[in-house]
């Protein structure tokens, strides 16, 4: 039934060369743990990957129950940490998962720089990775603000703050980032789209470039 | 090696050991393997989860400066380098260090073009990492205690050695002689960071520093005190400590 519904598509759609080029490529040894141990440094990409999903799913989540707007956002925050089922666990994820993503992408980055995997013909997926960084520290930046407590409001206006000094352009970047002079209303609002469709789309589209780089470039060869 | 290249009726499942040995497909040998490795790491995740729960602070007050404001653990770095330009420097630490950082980031391939990978070979650019790694990691640690200690000292809690007194309720502590000029000196004075009661506040809770201190030890620490205290603690002359420092000293709880 189930091949039938399969080969049905097929038919039409000629998916089975796009998976199966996925699926069927080889991958070396040297990058396989199960035959040798220390290559479980070249998991950390894929490891870096899986936190994202988490991310994005339990960010999903949460938003069912967050509110962006500065009267409500720390009490809809304290209704998801507190009384919400499992709202604890989500909202833990979603917090110690935007750290353990930034330690998995650093080592992975470590591990690409030590196996000079940046090398010809890869140079540009090393600065799409480094593109990736700049995402995700802006998911940091941003998510920041989001529980509108204390530390989230010092940390955004000294954040401002310090982009409002770099010489000529500041206070424009700084109007930019606040959408007016002090972080406000409108800070949370553009902070919230930005953390949940602006950067979610820029990542999607650079590690859709990633991947496709690494399947088409292939893993590096051993050292 | 892509697809389409798999031979009808050959099974998926090929072991290494048999033809080719070392390589696998990456579907579904080698991700199944990758899938163990991320239910492990995922299961770890889950108990970290489980047992460090996640608190929220105080409802956003922007009229509250008295805040000590840090940015999230990885973006303390960048903000510790901030405080070794002070004043007109600063462009060093918002703009240049920054962004030099970043080119040499995004231009690695670039800059390191030799055609060997092992990092043994490549010196160089081995230990720029290696030490770049290592003042990042050492910046982030130094901003992370830098704050600890300025929460610490702001937050009312005492330098180390001096005498910790528990934090108590303003209604539950009880003044001893408050006609004595001293007290009305403490109220208008210390009592500003300290409390009305003493109970601590910007300072530390000292209602029963008698206890631990007598007056000619309160008069010494009044003109040379520690930490964020201004000297005096505000008072204007020799004659005002004594008072306070006679009167404190017959608190004792
Ligand atoms: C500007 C705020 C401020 C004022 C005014 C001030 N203090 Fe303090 N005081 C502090 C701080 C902060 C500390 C903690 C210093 C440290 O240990 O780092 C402190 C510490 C102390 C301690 C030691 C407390 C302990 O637990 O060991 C005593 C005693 C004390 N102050 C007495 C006084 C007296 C008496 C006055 C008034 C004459 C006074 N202070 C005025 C801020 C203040
Ligand atoms: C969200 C962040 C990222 C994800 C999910 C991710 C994912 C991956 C994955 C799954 C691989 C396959 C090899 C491996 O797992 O080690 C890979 C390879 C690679 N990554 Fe990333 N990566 C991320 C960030 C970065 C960053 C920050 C850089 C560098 C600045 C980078 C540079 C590279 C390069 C050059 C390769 C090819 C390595 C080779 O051919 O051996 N990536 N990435």
């Amino acid at each position: 039934m189930l091949k039938k519904a399969y080969d049905w598509i097929d038919e039409r759609l000629n998916v089975t060369p796009l998976w199966r080029d996925v699926a069927d490529h080889d991958v070396p040894a040297h990058v396989n743990p199960a035959i040798k141990m220390s290559a479980f440094v070249y998991c950390f990409g894929g490891l870096t990957f899986l936190v994202i999903t988490t991310q994005i799913l339990s960010g999903m989540f949460l938003a069912m129950y967050y509110t962006p707007d500065i009267t409500n956002a720390w009490f809809s925050v304290q209704y998801i940490t507190g009384e919400l089922l499992l709202g604890n666990v989500v909202r833990g994820m979603h917090f110690w998962g935007a750290s353990l993503v930034i330690v998995m992408m650093f080592l992975h980055m470590l591990r690409v720089f030590f196996t000079g995997a940046y090398k010809a013909p890869r140079e540009l997926n090393w600065v799409v990775g480094v593109l990736i960084f700049f995402v995700v520290l802006a998911f940091g930046f941003t998510g920041y603000l989001l529980p509108w407590d204390q530390k989230a409001y010092w940390a955004t206006a000294v954040g401002s703050q310090i982009a409002g000094s770099i010489p000529w352009i500041g206070p424009w970047i700084q109007t930019l980032l606040l959408g007016s002079h002090t972080v406000g209303a409108l800070t949370l609002a553009r902070f919230f789209a930005i953390h949940v469709f602006f950067l979610p789309a820029a990542l999607l589209v650079l590690l859709a470039l990633h991947f496709i780089m690494i399947r088409s470039q292939h893993i590096a060869g051993p050292l | 090696m892509s697809g389409g290249e798999r031979i009808p009726g050959t099974p998926r499942y090929r072991h290494h050991l048999q033809k080719n040995p070392g390589t696998e497909p990456f579907f579904p040998n080698f991700l199944l393997k990758e899938w163990i490795v991320g239910a492990v790491f995922l299961l770890g995740f889950m108990l970290w989860v489980v047992f460090n729960p996640v608190t929220l602070g105080d409802r956003a007050n922007p009229d509250d400066t008295s805040f000590i404001p840090v940015p999230d653990w990885y973006f303390l770095f960048l903000y510790q380098i901030l405080k070794y330009y002070p004043g007109p420097d600063i462009v060093f630490g918002t703009v240049l260090v920054p962004f030099i950082g970043t080119c040499l980031l995004i231009f690695v391939p670039w800059l390191d073009t030799s055609k060997d990978r092992h990092p043994y070979k490549r010196p160089l650019a081995t230990l720029g990492m290696v030490l770049t790694t290592f003042l990042v990691i050492w910046l982030t640690n130094e901003a992370a205690v830098q704050h600890r200690a300025e929460v610490a000292s702001a937050s009312g809690q005492p330098s180390a050695g001096l005498p910790v007194l528990p934090r108590k309720d303003p209604s539950q502590i009880q003044f001893i002689d408050t006609s004595d000029p001293g007290y009305k000196l403490f109220e208008q004075t210390c009592a500003n960071c300290h409390g009305a009661k003493g109970q601590g506040n910007i300072g530390p809770a000292i209602y029963a520093i008698g206890k631990y201190w007598d007056a000619s030890k309160l008069e010494d620490f009044i003109q040379h005190p520690a930490g964020a205290m201004p000297p005096m603690g505000t008072l204007s002359n020799l004659t005002q400590v004594k008072e306070v420092a006679s009167w404190l000293a017959k608190q004792k709880g």
